[in-house]
């Protein structure tokens, strides 16, 4: 038998950010998108420790009312998106007017103030350059483009180039599932504003910082440009094509990964001698004869189960990974040994559940070294 | 803007997970030494088809110089018990290690967090794996695509009631997230470490970060029998009227979000009222070119774009942004997703060859002389061609 150690709390004592203030500010003419980019850099915040104090527009914040919702619960508190997004944050509405909204603002900037998290607004950003904060803009164009054109997630992936890598060549381009490209722009905020701290922190004003949904969707493609070819042709979506495909399996299905050096233990581990012939063995022959190699492949997938292939896989060193859908997750081993799942606190059901901020931060090196030795090694 | 000056990161990152989170810190003013070794260079050295095609292949691969410009490099052998301890110097004079090994490889090597901390207490040490530190997974090896399936967005992306798709090895986007958020907590760290003298941990489950990217889907799953198990659907969005893509006569795509009735209504003014919505903008678009088809919807205020490809981004400099970097020799390095006004990123270097800095490093920073410098080449362990050519 081996010990699991199960943190239960990302920190041991203080959190890096307690004691520091950060302001949401809602745009009621800003696109849903920017929201989330905003609430996701936010709640991060929020599990580090600040004290988040999200000004929602006039109105309210719309994605109260968006999907996913929970089953049950008051209107306007059923939205898992907006309680994921926003549990543990400060809520206060904006005043209708920009003259209330305003005064609004001054009054939170009268007491402490870090850092503010601004859905782009020109005038508003005017009025905050004036305090030596760290300011993020979130946007959705670049800088300098006007931004009169709306923007969705979306078009956001479609202008970054990210929807041309995803799918089957002779299908429709592709969206990732859930709002990546939101995230991946609050991911970009949340870096920003930690920037600007620490230059504050230096005894220097920070400059404002801004973030755009475009931006973050093209530096996440950046291969799609460094792969261009000698006769300029870009990578593009492979689909069936690629080496990397998704094959079904007793209970689900399995992504089939692996590298040059490991094909020959992924043949090892499937075991059928047509894998051997020669054109097979290299790389350049496996890419020409794709879908004949997966149809060697996938029959001993669709007698095994997710855990039998993960397994096996495993134990011979082939990243194979079992496709887990969001409710596998909760009951994941990986997952309950790291404490990685954990009540929501507030929420209108019972039973809610939400993955912790992705980090577990040691900062005690005897705690650490106890840690370590309760570590299992399998 | 350089608030990480006189910060210096000791880069054992690979591929993009780690080698690209330090080069995030460089561009806010670190001082980066990204270590390799003979025997093992980044990955994404070996990338590419230039390898034993063009004189030192290693150094040439554009997914390497895209990512490690900015840093100084060197080529130090760890499993040599002299570069072992010079390795264990160099990270004693350092504030920050950025690591993505797999689990157990830096603790054989005495160079892991326990061991350095005892010497170096404020060292922050991010230690970026496939599945965390701890765990009975700990050990498991992973590509970012093995992630997206096993964090959960997989599961949500695919065709219209088909299997699951994975972002597939042009992409890899649990590994670009990951560098994004490491370098957040990565500061987050110092200032701490600045303020109280010490370090921390850092252990950054990459199959985590994808999980939390779709937390939403977890807590409403977790109270829901009915979204256990969701067929996938396509482009579109719960939330919106329509949302897909859309081939034009010239064998374009277009991307167009209808978010509500009103979108719809402009929408059908433009399209028609013969069939269903989806099917009339397909009907309509695909006797225009895209160009022409997404400036009239866009024109009618609705979220409307092409969908760009790789050459098609760098023909657009300012969609671009601070994103990509054209340096003076014409060649394209990545940038950063955010700006600072007035302060533009600023590439002073490329990307290392592998061992160009040895020297200087071991003279400047340990202080070594060259007796010393002479002895370690000797040994073979600054060596700086491959092993295995």
């Amino acid at each position: 038998m081996t010990k699991n150690s199960a943190p239960t709390a990302v920190f041991e004592d203080m959190k890096p950010l307690d004691g520091t203030v950060i302001l949401e500010v809602g745009n009621a003419q800003a696109s849903v998108c920017l929201r989330l980019a905003t609430s996701f850099a936010g709640k991060i915040a929020s599990e580090l420790g600040a004290k988040v104090v999200k000004l929602e527009p006039f109105g309210g914040d719309s994605v109260r009312y968006a999907p996913p919702f929970l089953p049950s619960g008051p209107d306007g508190e059923r939205s898992a998106l907006f309680k994921f997004l926003n549990a543990g944050k400060t809520t206060l509405s904006m005043p209708s007017g920009s003259a209330a909204a305003r005064a609004t603002v001054d009054a939170l900037l009268s007491g402490r103030v870090d850092g503010v998290l601004l859905e782009e607004d020109s005038g508003l950003k005017a009025s905050f350059a004036e305090h030596p904060l760290a300011l993020v803009e979130i946007a959705g164009w670049p800088a300098g483009m006007p931004a009169i054109t709306r923007l969705s997630e979306f078009t956001a992936l479609a202008l970054g180039g990210l929807l041309d890598m995803i799918g089957e060549p002779d299908r429709k381009p592709l969206r990732l599932g859930g709002h990546q490209a939101s995230y991946s722009a609050g991911l970009s905020v949340f870096t920003a504003l930690m920037a600007l701290l620490a230059e504050r922190d230096a005894g220097r004003r920070p400059p404002p910082a801004r973030v755009s949904l475009i931006e973050t969707a093209i530096w996440l493609n950046w291969k799609a440009i460094a792969g261009i070819d000698d006769e300029g042709k870009p990578p593009t979506r492979q689909g069936s094509q690629s080496e990397f495909q998704v094959v079904r399996c007793l209970d689900g299905w399995i992504a089939v990964v692996f590298s040059v050096t490991q094909f020959e233990k992924l043949r090892d581990l499937v075991n059928k001698p047509a894998l051997h012939h020669e054109k097979f063995a290299t790389r350049e022959g496996r890419l020409t004869h794709m879908r004949e190699l997966y149809r060697y492949l996938e029959p001993w997938f669709a007698v095994r189960t997710r855990a039998e292939v993960y397994h096996e896989a495993q134990s011979r060193g082939v990243p194979l990974g079992p496709v887990c859908t969001p409710a596998d997750l909760i009951t994941d081993p990986q997952n309950v040994a790291r404490g990685f799942i954990v009540s929501l606190p507030d929420a209108p059901v019972s039973g809610a559940r939400v993955p912790r901020l992705p980090v577990l931060w040691t900062g005690n090196i005897r705690t650490l070294t106890s840690k370590l030795q309760e570590m299992v090694v399998l | 803007m350089r608030p990480l000056a006189n910060i210096r990161v000791v880069d054992f990152g690979q591929l993009t997970a780690g080698a690209n989170t330090s080069a995030m810190l460089a561009d806010l003013g670190a001082e980066v030494i990204k270590v390799e070794s003979a025997g093992f260079m980044d990955l994404f050295r070996s990338m590419g088809n230039n390898r034993n095609t063009v004189p030192a292949w290693w150094n040439r691969s554009s997914q390497f110089r895209f990512t490690n410009r900015n840093k100084r490099g060197v080529a130090l052998d760890a499993k040599n018990p002299d570069g072992r301890r010079v390795l264990q110097d160099l990270i004693a004079t350092a504030d920050v290690v950025v690591e993505n090994f797999r689990r157990g490889v830096l603790e054989r090597l005495g160079l892991d967090y326990a061991s350095m901390a005892v010497r170096n207490p404020r060292i922050v040490f991010a230690s970026i794996s496939s599945q965390g530190e701890t765990g009975p997974y700990r050990l498991h090896t992973s590509f970012g695509s093995t992630l997206e399936a096993m964090g959960g967005v997989a599961a949500l992306t695919g065709y219209d009631g088909d299997k699951p798709v994975v972002s597939g090895p042009h992409v890899n986007y649990p590994d670009q997230v990951a560098s994004l958020f490491a370098t957040g907590m990565i500061i987050a760290a110092l200032r701490e470490a600045r303020r109280t003298g010490k370090g921390a941990l850092l252990d950054i489950s990459q199959r985590e970060l994808t999980s939390f990217l779709v937390g939403e889907e977890i807590l409403a799953a977790s109270v829901d029998a009915e979204r256990v198990d969701l067929p996938r659907r396509g482009n579109a969005d719960e939330a919106m009227v329509l949302q897909d893509c859309f081939l034009a006569s010239d064998g374009r795509w277009i991307a167009l979000t209808i978010e509500n009735d009103i979108d719809a209504e402009r929408c059908r003014a433009i399209v028609g009222w013969n069939e269903g919505l989806g099917d009339c903008v397909a009907s309509w678009c695909v006797v225009r070119p895209a160009s022409e088809a997404a400036d009239v919807l866009s024109a009618a205020g609705l979220a409307a774009a092409l969908v760009s490809d790789g050459a098609s981004l760098i023909r657009d400099r300012r969609l671009a942004g601070e994103t990509l970097i054209w340096c003076e020799n014409g060649e394209i390095v990545k940038g950063r997703p955010y700006s600072f006004d007035d302060a533009p990123l600023n590439i002073s270097r490329d990307a290392p060859d592998l061992g160009q800095h040895t020297r200087e490093v071991l003279s400047e920073v340990l202080g070594l002389d060259e007796t010393a410098i002479q002895h370690l080449a000797e040994l073979g362990v600054t060596r700086s061609e491959p092993l295995e050519l």
